[in-house]
């Protein structure tokens, strides 16, 4: 093969990977809304009082410890937010119910247990505290 | 796998992944400079053919002996991280670790094909390889870890029961 097909076709290689890997980060922490025939409780977990972030995680996965750490302190800084981290060889029902195709992806749950959105792949705390806007009852403002 | 639980600096996979890219970036261009040619010690002779022998079994390093074992992670180890402030978190070597499996399987099907004279074996599993392994370095993104949990899904791969639930 002629040197300069060859170098054409390494840098449409690399050229094609960077272009999967600019499409990947757009993507990244993107929220989703939740499909209307999959708006149900979700059973068999914990419920915060308020919501929960319901994280979805396997074995093998390079985000979801970044992904627990920031829902934790999420929850940690409000309590009536629960963190719920579920293998997903554990619950295969929730992982074909949400049809979950990466780990880690995150639900947030409101009160009754019922998904109101969805953020896949490593979340971005300011992400999931917009998300959280929708459900939790402001506080109240004090009066001067 | 005994370290398929331990904790390793995330930034460790992703140089490895980045000398791995260059190494079969350059095996791609090899092999499509040296063709297929017609017998078989032709091929096994080609540069191309034994640069990716010697990555198969890097992979195969990192896939038995754990990522943190590799030769590029004890690069990493050795001279780069000492250089580097700490890391945010570490991070569960099961993934990076799974990711030299994927890469084995798929330069060893190369190999194979390529040795039984299929044209374009080892630059189709190369490129394949240099994608997954590019993704991995430049944008964290874990190519393997999409394919493990297709396999769990579709139930080729079955996780073991302690390995998967226990959080040891």
């Amino acid at each position: 093969m002629e040197p300069w097909t060859v170098v054409i076709v390494l840098a449409a290689l690399v050229a094609v990977s960077t272009a999967l890997g600019l499409l990947y980060r757009l993507t990244r922490s993107r929220v989703g809304t939740v499909a209307a025939a999959r708006e149900a409780a979700v059973d068999g977990i914990d419920l915060g009082s308020q919501g929960t972030l319901l994280q979805f995680s396997s074995a093998v996965c390079s985000a979801c410890a970044a992904t627990r750490r920031i829902l934790e302190s999420v929850s940690t800084d409000n309590p009536s937010l629960r963190h719920v981290e579920v293998d997903v060889t554990d619950r295969p029902d929730l992982v074909s119910r949400f049809n979950i195709l990466q780990t880690p992806t995150t639900l947030i749950l409101d009160h009754t247990g019922v998904p109101v959105s969805r953020i896949g792949g490593g979340v971005r705390r300011e992400v999931v505290l917009a998300q959280l806007t929708g459900i939790l009852t402001p506080a109240p403002t004090p009066k001067i | 796998m005994s370290t398929r639980s331990s904790e390793i600096d995330p930034r460790g996979p992703r140089f490895s992944a980045a000398v791995t890219a260059v190494l079969v970036l350059i095996g791609v261009g090899l092999a499509l400079v040296g063709g297929t040619p017609a017998t078989i010690a032709g091929r096994i002779g080609q540069p191309a053919f034994l640069l990716f022998v010697v990555l198969a079994a890097l992979f195969a390093w990192g896939a038995f002996a754990g990522v943190a074992r590799h030769p590029w992670g004890l690069v990493f180890k050795r001279v780069i991280r000492p250089r580097l402030a700490p890391p945010a978190e570490l991070e569960n070597a099961a993934a990076p670790t799974f990711a030299q499996g994927v890469g084995l399987f798929v330069v060893t099907v190369g190999l194979v094909l390529h040795l039984a004279g299929v044209p374009f074996a080892l630059v189709v599993a190369g490129s394949a390889a240099f994608v997954a392994a590019f993704l991995n370095s430049v944008f964290d993104y874990c190519l393997g870890c999409q394919l493990y949990l297709l396999l769990v899904r579709s139930g080729v791969l079955r996780p073991k029961a302690s390995a998967a639930s226990s959080p040891a």
